[in-house]
């Protein structure tokens, strides 16, 4: 039942924006209603409240790690819960009339925004396991800041609404931090079950860390010091989102979490005292504030930091009186300055006016609002009969009751009697002192505009006068939800003369002098503006900047421009990383047996140790040329290797690849400084080489290991039962290619094709006119020219057979493409690129993508008979009594032929053009 | 055979990362090409040497016994070509800065940090 009005929360407030943009000028009344319902079917658990019946819902969600959206309505909830739908709807109510002026998109934004914030306070204040606690948590900071930086175009709004994006939030990663330590130590994340356990939970090693989390959390979202500062610069936010976000809802988010502790922190050595001395500092800060602060709504703010201030000392304080005081104060405090809060908006809304010091006799002008504020002034001055004086009775009560000593006494009577000043100050002088004064009215008094301001005042008398239902209820269930044990509040209340009405009359007393002297003293504090600069706020600035330089200086030495300082970096971390892979996994590699390694024959060992020799001289080598011809030695004795292990086809492209390397990287280096002069200092090039042997060393290690495991044979074996069978090829690796990963084959010549376009925009001609002149070729010698024709034909002709016996034999279209492009190369070294290119007759690029296309269409028969693309289709044809088969796997080939060809063609044709440069 | 091939491919490719941390960009690319023919060594150790003889079926057989591992060698072969063109593009690259800073000395290429400071650049108000 409680996760279904949930529920019907999140889809009322989630699907309020279209509804309230056509509601136009009756948003606030219409979007109201959900609030409402809310209510009311919250008021329908009163009964089951008082009879100390605790609701419970739950849904799954992660049930494997405990967490799962279980809620429950106690009583301490339930007080919740009627505040936030109660306030809730006056505060809709009013939004829809204080933005009047404003367009019905701006209207319907902000009373939107108001309902899911509404939500996401329910969900916080109902939940029962912490981690949906936390996500509706910082829903509500994320909705806060949406809220205060709700005028996006003032700088001043976005500075503020970020303040307490990072405040808040940053909070509730302390918060968070704190739940999951007690999931851990516990074993649930269930509020109930933790309360009932606090006593394990502060035996806990972790205690102390859980106990810093949740204050830190609590106190950045209450407004404690030294994370107080947010909450007066949240006054940039709207005027009903400041009534009811920051002062009777969302700040008392962390005196609920820490009233859900209380027992923990009992029980933890010390937790009172640190709760004590916070709350005290907060309420003299948040005091002294108020009456340095000249803005009403700053006033306003400042004598809310004191009230929090004065619930976080509730929870400290032991005995049942102290949450008898702390309900009762929530209550008091929630109904008379969301009424004051009102009171600014339609004051600012009336006369345009912030400051309290412009203010006066406004009382002419807003009739029903001056009796709003005054009431709400006499409940927050503690006059009887009024709620403000019976919590106040409370909180003395409870401050004798308790084990303390007398300094929380002195400062909450200094504190109490500065709030007393407040609220004279904030009602009598815009209201009711200086009437000479001539202010322009330009909004009179509207039904929406006082109704949420009248109703809450006039609650705060009603309830005090008439407490049996609240006491039944409210109170006396959330008393015992938090308290444990079940406390007579009726009987409780303080009566006649007794120390504690004392105390309130000191108060009262204190509070007319500060009053009456109030412009002297506010006078006087203002100008000491050396204050400013030792408050919190600049502190977080100085933070802030910290951050910045910080952040300045790691990117300027992490991006520090050298390409080779960055490679190093990842290389280093890759070997790092494999190296501790293999310490940290404790298993020795292994090494292979003497079977597995096999006979070491004599040949080829020798070969590899000549390609090894290769690899170390180019390393070793001072010019570019011997670098390259060393690399290309390297090269050759890999095709070698191929070529007496059964990899003839390898060999072969390796060979082609590696003879066309150093025809295209001599022509290229035509144009370089072959001198390949030192880059490196000597202590780089050993740092180089320690960081190149130790990679050698673990590929070495991880090479050896690979080489005793059992072998992988599946899909070889796979290939080499079904090459013939299916696909009618007798070269395994060639029908690997062309047929069953023939997308594959396909991708990789798009990636070739792609290289050779990229060539020839780097290397092409870089004008039209360039384009028609013919280019200069350089001489050539003689014996090389009259032997070219010797080495072109042959060459051409053999590439063909290659391609097209490949499918059987050693061959396919890789290696015939690579043999026609040498071919071309022997022409185009010897007589120039005109020449060649009058002999190819067309233009690489259309080779290219000639053979691109090809081999795509090869695929689309294949689609039409069998359904799968590039699944290749065969006939068979007579021909002078042979039988020849054909496939399209055939036509497939020729356009990978193609494609290597045109773009070896344009690497060749674009370097010697570059050379000729 | 196992311990010299493992040599022969960690070897190259130790040979390979230290030309690669030059500042000379021809030689840089040298050391790829260095890097791309050592990974194939090592990836054509995954199939063993288990035979010398090539995987073709042979004439009268439907299916391929006792040969060379294939899908090794289907994976080296694009491996080859494709390594090929990455080294040529990177020549490519390497003529065409040339061409305009007349120096293949990546700390003596600058005109990326002549456009200003990359982390706090100039205001234009």
């Amino acid at each position: 039942m409680i996760s279904s009005l949930l529920a019907l929360s999140i889809a009322g407030s989630s699907l309020a924006y279209p509804v309230a943009r056509r509601l136009g000028r009756w948003a606030g009344w219409g979007m109201a209603l959900l609030p409402a319902a809310l209510f009311v079917a919250f008021l329908g658990y009163a009964p089951a409240s008082s009879a100390g019946i605790v609701a419970t819902d739950s849904l799954a969600w992660v049930p494997s790690i405990g967490i799962d959206f279980s809620f429950r309505l106690d009583g301490f909830s339930f007080l919740f819960c009627l505040l936030i739908t109660g306030i809730g709807t006056l505060v809709v109510i009013y939004s829809g009339a204080y933005f009047s002026d404003a367009t019905d998109r701006e209207r319907a934004r902000f009373i939107t925004l108001i309902l899911l914030f509404m939500t996401a306070m329910l969900g916080a204040v109902l939940a029962d396991n912490l981690i949906v606690l936390y996500l509706f948590w910082e829903a509500t900071s994320i909705l806060s800041f949406l809220l205060i930086g709700f005028d996006a175009a003032s700088a001043h709004a976005r500075r503020s609404a970020l303040m307490s994006l990072r405040v808040t939030v940053g909070g509730g990663l302390a918060l968070l931090a704190a739940i999951i330590l007690t999931g851990a130590t516990l074993g649930t994340f269930s509020l109930t079950e933790v309360s009932a356990r606090a006593p394990e939970l502060a035996a806990s090693a972790w205690a102390p860390a859980i106990a810093g989390g949740l204050m830190i959390g609590a106190f950045a979202k209450s407004a404690q010091f030294p994370l107080h500062f947010w909450l007066p610069n949240a006054m940039q936010a709207p005027t009903p989102a400041s009534a009811y976000l920051h002062s009777a809802t969302m700040v008392k988010l962390g005196i609920y979490l820490l009233a859900r502790f209380e027992p923990f922190f009992g029980y933890l050595p010390r937790g009172r005292e640190v709760l004590l001395a916070v709350a005290l500092v907060t309420m003299l800060v948040g005091a002294f504030q108020a009456l340095r602060a000249e803005n009403f709504k700053s006033v306003l703010a400042y004598s809310t930091v004191a009230s929090l201030g004065i619930l976080v000392m509730l929870v400290a304080l032991d005995g049942p009186m102290a949450t008898v005081a702390m309900m009762g104060f929530i209550v008091a405090h929630a109904l008379y300055k969301a009424t004051l809060f009102f009171v600014a908006g339609s004051v600012q809304h009336a006369t345009g006016l912030s400051k309290l010091r412009l203010m006066g006799g406004l009382g002419r002008y807003l009739p029903v609002t001056a009796v709003a504020a005054a009431l709400a002034s006499l409940s927050m001055a503690g006059l009887p009969p009024f709620l403000g004086f019976i919590s106040k009775e409370f909180l003395f009560e409870a401050q004798i009751q308790s084990t303390t000593d007398a300094i929380p006494m002195a400062v909450a009577v200094l504190v109490n009697a500065v709030i007393v000043g407040v609220a004279g100050v904030v009602t009598l002088r815009p209201f009711f002192l200086g009437r000479d004064r001539e202010i322009e009215v330009r909004h009179g008094e509207r039904l929406g505009l006082i109704v949420g301001p009248i109703i809450l005042a006039t609650l705060g008398l009603v309830i005090s006068l008439d407490p049996g239902w609240m006491n039944a209820s409210v109170f006396g269930p959330a008393v015992a939800a938090v308290y444990g044990t079940t406390v007579d509040v009726t009987a409780a209340m303080p009566h006649g003369l007794s120390p504690v009405l004392l105390l309130s009359g000191v108060v009262l007393g204190i509070g007319a002098l500060i009053f009456v002297f109030w412009r002297p003293i506010h006078r006087r504090l203002r100008v000491q503006l050396w204050l400013d600069s030792y408050d919190a706020e600049s502190a977080y600035e100085a933070l802030l900047r910290r951050i910045d330089d910080l952040s300045l200086k790691v990117a300027r030495t992490v991006q520090h421009g050298d390409l080779r300082g960055y490679l190093w970096t990842v290389m280093a971390a890759a070997v790092a990383l494999a190296g501790w892979g293999m310490i940290a996994s404790g298993v020795l590699p292994r090494i292979p047996t003497a079977e597995e390694m096999g006979v070491v024959r004599l040949g080829p060992a020798l070969m590899a140790l000549v390609g090894l020799a290769g690899g170390l001289a180019a390393a070793r080598a001072r010019g570019l040329i011997g670098a390259m011809l060393a690399v290309g030695l390297a090269g050759l004795i890999t095709a070698l290797m191929f070529m007496v292990n059964g990899a003839p086809d390898l060999a072969l492209t390796q060979f082609s690849v590696e003879s066309l390397t150093v025809v295209l990287l001599t022509v290229a280096l035509l144009t370089l400084p072959l001198a390949g002069h030192i880059t490196r200092s000597a202590g780089e090039r050993k740092r180089d080489m320690a960081l190149a042997a130790a990679m050698s060393a673990v590929l070495f290690v991880a090479l050896m290991d690979m080489g005793s495991s059992t072998p992988v044979t599946e899909v070889s074996a796979f290939y080499g039962e079904r090459s013939y069978i299916e696909a009618f090829g007798r070269n395994v690796v060639n029908v690997i290619l062309v047929d069953f990963r023939g997308l594959d084959t396909l991708g990789e010549i798009t990636v070739i094709a792609a290289s050779s376009v990229l060539v020839w925009s780097l290397l092409g001609p870089q004008s039209r006119a360039e384009g028609q002149t013919p280019i200069a070729s350089g001489r050539s010698a003689f014996i090389f020219r009259f032997t070219s024709p010797l080495f072109f034909w042959p060459l051409l002709v053999l590439s063909v057979i290659t391609l097209f016996r490949g499918h059987n034999a050693i061959g396919g279209g890789f290696v015939g493409g690579l043999t026609a492009a040498l071919a071309f190369a022997v022409v185009s070294l010897s007589h120039g690129i005109e020449q060649t290119r009058r002999r190819l007759r067309i233009h690489p690029a259309l080779l290219v993508g000639g053979g691109l296309t090809l081999s795509i269409a090869s695929g689309l028969p294949g689609m039409l008979v069998h359904g799968t693309y590039l699944t290749h289709v065969w006939f068979e044809t007579s021909v002078l009594g042979f039988t020849i088969k054909q496939g399209t796997a055939t036509l497939f080939d020729m356009g990978v032929y193609l494609v290597v060809l045109g773009a070896v063609l344009s690497y060749l044709f674009g370097f010697q053009r570059e050379a000729a440069r | 055979m196992t311990v010299v091939y493992a040599l022969l491919g960690a070897g190259l490719f130790g040979c390979g990362v230290f030309m690669l941390l030059s500042r000379n960009m021809v030689r840089m690319l040298l050391g790829l090409s260095l890097l791309t023919t050592s990974v194939n060594v090592m990836i054509f150790q995954t199939g063993r040497f288990r035979s010398q003889l090539p995987p073709i079926i042979p004439e009268g057989s439907e299916q391929l016994v006792n040969s060379a591992d294939p899908v090794p060698q289907a994976l080296i072969l694009t491996a080859i070509v494709i390594g090929f063109a990455l080294t040529v593009i990177l020549m490519a690259l390497a003529l065409r800065v040339h061409g305009s800073h007349e120096s293949v000395v990546t700390s003596e290429v600058r005109s990326a940090e002549s456009l200003g400071d990359p982390i706090l650049p100039e205001k234009t108000t």
